[in-house]
């Protein structure tokens, strides 16, 4: 964007999801109740918002779905490693429309030994790659009892609707 | 349509752009730190040290001609660890990048290229789109707390311009509703485009800038036409 439109950004703002969802907590746009998670969950740093947004754009998104995850959950962790040097999911870069699933399967290794290391019950990520990966890596190493959820739908399940 | 990377005569180790901090490929300590902390080290012969090395011999048709850049996730997690601050995910970057279209493997460069033609990776039809998202939004609507719920295409002045996941249009319907649950709530002023709603660049993962080029020229054509204000960043 920066590159192919330099005056976009004066001419229009941009928000991340994690922009978003802070800013309608913050300002009490909406309301959300933790115990609508009573799970001990997990929260995996996707790398494009983690490590790489940290290196194209200065700046890692590290830190907001923490504040956001303290909402709206009841007990959750962080896994090791986390932030700058978390393990990817294995499902970046395009390789989940690759037909190598073996090495995928296989590079997820890590993320499960995390998830396992966590005893969680809920791994929550702000990402669609990171989504399927982590699904995918439950299924191949049969662990069971595992939920996988976005941040916004976490978000979104411990919603307060007034009807 | 460009079916090939153009002829670049440059090496990869001259032509893949360099980190922030400027260093040259040629600083490499083969340290092998990149390597330690890459969970793909030792998988069918990948090595992340071992790809620099081969490019700094300019051996890179051996790495172009194989697998090993596509099994790279692109994380960064070698590069956030090394000691020189060597870039190591754009020289793989760039290495896709040199690779035959036709070569490109699995769905990635259909995708672009289909986004070129229709505006999305699926190459759904805008009448199709139109009809997924309103049945969705209609099932929403039929819940008690959202009873008033509409989705509003193309609207003009709108404040939000949320675009999709092609995952969500195609198979995983069900998790449309999470962020127009929100939105709702918060009572968001967001319109969703009726084409070019497609939220994920493929071209990112081929190497390809020019799709790339495409695809967020159609998004800004749409925010200037529309006077939509802001840009919700694809998931
Ligand atoms: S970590 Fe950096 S310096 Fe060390 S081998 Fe890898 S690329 Fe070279
Ligand atoms: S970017 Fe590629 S080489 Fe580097 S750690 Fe990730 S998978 Fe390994």
């Amino acid at each position: 964007m920066q590159q192919w439109y330099p005056d976009f950004f004066d001419r229009f703002g941009t928000l991340t999801v994690f922009d978003l969802l802070e800013d309608y907590l913050a300002s009490g746009r909406i309301k959300v109740d933790k115990t609508a998670h009573p799970q001990r969950a997990l929260y995996h740093d996707p790398c494009n918002y983690g490590r790489k947004s940290r290196e194209l754009f200065g700046r890692g998104y590290f830190d907001q779905p923490r504040r956001v995850m303290d909402q709206c959950l009841a007990e959750w962790t962080d896994s090791q490693p986390s932030r700058g040097n978390q393990y990817c999911c294995g499902g970046g870069g395009g390789t989940l429309l690759t037909p190598f699933k073996a090495p995928r399967i296989h590079y997820g290794r890590r993320k499960i030994d995390q998830i396992k290391q966590a005893r969680a019950e809920l791994v929550v990520v702000p990402c669609h790659s990171c989504h399927g990966q982590i699904k995918a890596l439950l299924a191949a190493y049969e662990v069971k009892g595992v939920e996988v959820k976005y941040l916004w739908e976490v978000v979104a399940d411990a919603l307060i609707v007034e009807s | 349509m460009a079916t090939n990377p153009p002829v670049n005569e440059d090496p990869v180790k001259t032509a893949a752009p360099r980190r922030p901090g400027n260093q040259a490929p040629e600083m490499c300590l083969a340290c092998g730190t990149c390597a330690a902390g890459c969970p793909l080290t030792g998988q069918d012969g990948f090595d992340p040290r071992k790809i620099v090395r081969l490019v700094l011999l300019e051996r890179e048709q051996e790495l172009i001609a194989s697998d090993l850049p596509w099994l790279c996730t692109l994380c960064g997690k070698c590069e956030y660890a090394c000691p020189m601050g060597i870039n190591i995910v754009n020289i793989v970057r760039t290495l896709r990048g040199r690779v035959a279209r036709d070569k490109v493997p699995g769905m990635i460069h259909k995708g672009v290229a289909l986004c070129r033609q229709t505006g999305n990776n699926l190459g759904l039809p805008a009448e199709d789109f139109e009809f997924i998202i309103t049945d969705v939004a209609e099932e929403l609507a039929a819940e008690e707390e959202f009873a008033d719920f509409k989705i509003a295409f193309d609207k003009p002045e709108a404040n939000l311009l949320h675009t999709l996941h092609n995952k969500l249009v195609n198979t995983q319907n069900e998790d449309l509703v999470h962020w127009w649950k929100i939105f709702h709530v918060a009572g968001e002023d967001f319109t969703i485009p009726r084409e070019n709603w497609e939220g994920v660049n493929w071209g990112l993962f081929s190497g390809d800038d020019e799709a790339m080029q495409l695809s967020v020229g159609r998004i800004v054509t749409h925010m200037e036409q529309l006077e939509i204000q802001n840009l919700m960043y694809p998931e």
